[in-house]
């Protein structure tokens, strides 16, 4: 039971994930893989914050979103200008520069990581209301992207990842529009970190490195890019993969490997035989009309 | 005349434009007033789209003055003289093709709160009533072009004289003063044909600035006050459409003969 419990909080944590990273690469086309490292900024700021400050537990998820809100404008003002590949490779250079920071700095804990975040759930029944906790906060994100992309806000992001130059020749400011739905997917996976912080009480690099990044991708393209239950049936489907594998009982150093080699897989896999993921979006069956 | 007194919208002064020694805009100055309706003629490869590019700020000028309603807009990037007050049309439409006819408009008014993230999240009310009124304002477009039934219809599903027409009506949702239109005839007929006419036609009288470029001749004859022969980038004539047809020269031009 415990076993389900903690896999129901993963599942919402990369629900959460996996649904704000949909917002910046699949509905504002936007091609960043660095979404792991806003998850680290706010698992790290929640670590800082509650192992230093009596801050109330609230105060420090808001903040964390917010820190990493306002840290990926460092990425996405002086790149967004640029597009396509090249902002592909300034969210990886973003990415591994903050990592190869934290690593170096002893106040973050460096290569070993930050422990003894304290516990804001005590007692027995600490993992069940942590799951309550995270399905709301995920079943939040889901119904936020939703609403978000169901208005006016979505409707100029469909415009504008429609044709561009018709979009600015409108009025529309497209630089501002991807500038807040980058703030805005990496403040959700700022929470998304500090929740992870919480839940795990300790936090090291190496949950934020490259692989991650190809997970949440992994999930996003699985799920469906630009529809809005894609990227939770995605995280669904590979949180549970892994764990499907961990019973065949492979040797360690298979099982190692394993998860990163099949997650690569999938995505070729889906990209030649189901670019769209599983489920289609609005767009896309628009454009297949056609 | 009345229309000589009406008050300039669109002046162009000098303008220079080129491309690796290509001149598209070579010393081009032009008056467009309120009420007036100009035809831009001449041969393909003439320079007159890349005339609404330089006007609309797809491509910015070398040399030369822009100025709408008095502000000169040089420099100004495409967004910012949108809401200016020029909207334009394209000769390949540019519609937004994922959306339905209703939003391809609601998207296009000259400012637009549902854009900005903070008045989504802080002000929600106010953008929603705002989207109620562009509801509005779109469906009375449509409805003047008699086509409110294709509101909900997905822009890949009505015809081309359609999307034509849906391409007009997203530049009328700008209500500003300076309307470009590329080739707003080309392969329409028919019902479409005629509703495009008395729309511009209405827009003109309303007091907008129309400019139109277009190789239908007699479109040009029955709608334009004047017009505009162009060719190699320059103006070469400006005058009455028939007086500018009569000109073996630009005959010659225009159609090889």
């Amino acid at each position: 039971m415990e076993y389900i419990i903690s896999l129901l909080v993963i599942i919402s944590i990369y629900v959460i994930l996996s649904v704000s990273f949909n917002l910046i690469i699949g509905y504002a086309g936007l091609m960043s893989i660095a979404h792991p490292i806003f998850f680290a900024i706010g698992a790290y700021t929640t670590a800082i914050l509650s192992v230093h400050y009596t801050y109330s537990p609230i105060v420090i998820i808001i903040a964390s979103g917010a820190v990493a809100l306002i840290m990926s404008t460092f990425l996405s003002i002086p790149s967004l200008r640029i597009s396509g590949d090249y902002f592909l490779i300034t969210s990886i250079g973003f990415q591994l520069g903050l990592l190869e920071i934290i690593k170096n700095i002893d106040f973050l804990g460096g290569a070993s990581g930050l422990g003894n975040i304290p516990n804001i759930i005590e007692g027995s029944n600490r993992n069940i209301y942590f799951a309550t906790l995270t399905l709301c906060l995920a079943a939040c994100s889901v119904f936020f992207v939703h609403w978000l992309i169901g208005g006016p806000y979505g409707r100029a992001i469909r415009a504008m990842r429609d044709d561009e130059l018709a979009f600015v020749t409108l009025g529309r400011d497209a630089i501002h529009l991807k500038l807040s739905i980058f703030a805005i997917g990496s403040g959700m996976a700022g929470i998304a970190g500090s929740i992870f912080a919480y839940f795990y009480q300790y936090i090291s690099l190496d949950q934020f490195e490259l692989l991650q990044s190809t997970t949440i991708l992994t999930m996003v393209v699985v799920g469906g890019m630009g529809s809005v239950w894609g990227p939770v049936v995605g995280a669904i489907l590979l949180v549970l993969l892994p764990q499907a594998i961990s019973f065949l009982h492979l040797p360690q150093n298979i099982m190692a490997n394993l998860q990163g080699l099949i997650f690569s897989l999938l995505i070729i896999l889906f990209l030649f035989l189901k670019p769209k993921g599983l489920i289609t979006s609005e767009m896309d069956r628009a454009h297949e009309k056609k | 005349m009345k229309r000589n007194d009406s008050e300039v919208v669109l002046s162009i002064t000098d303008l220079c434009k080129s491309f690796g020694g290509i001149l598209v805009a070579d010393n081009i100055s032009l008056e467009l007033r309120r009420g007036e309706i100009l035809g831009l003629i001449g041969p393909n490869g003439a320079g007159k789209t890349s005339l609404f590019n330089l006007i609309s700020g797809v491509i910015q000028s070398d040399a030369g003055l822009i100025k709408i309603s008095g502000t000169q807009i040089n420099g100004f990037p495409l967004s910012r003289r949108a809401r200016l007050g020029i909207s334009r049309t394209w000769q390949h439409m540019r519609l937004f093709e994922s959306m339905d006819v209703i939003d391809n408009m609601l998207i296009a008014p000259r400012i637009y709160p549902g854009e900005s993230l903070l008045n989504i999240l802080l002000r929600p009310i106010k953008v929603k009533n705002n989207d109620k009124l562009l509801f509005s304002q779109a469906m009375s477009i449509l409805e003047r072009m008699n086509l409110k039934d294709l509101a909900h219809q997905r822009i890949t599903d009505i015809s081309f004289g359609q999307q034509k027409l849906i391409g007009l009506a997203r530049a009328l949702m700008n209500d500003g003063d300076c309307l470009l239109l590329d080739e707003p005839m080309a392969g329409v007929e028919g019902q479409a044909y005629e509703t495009m006419q008395n729309i511009i036609h209405e827009e003109a009288a309303s007091g907008k600035a129309i400019c139109i470029v277009e190789h239908n001749i007699s479109f040009i004859k029955d709608l334009c006050n004047n017009a505009i022969f162009m060719s190699n980038g320059k103006i070469l004539e400006r005058g009455k459409i028939d007086d500018l047809l009569a000109s073996k020269t630009l005959t010659e031009l225009y159609f090889g003969t």
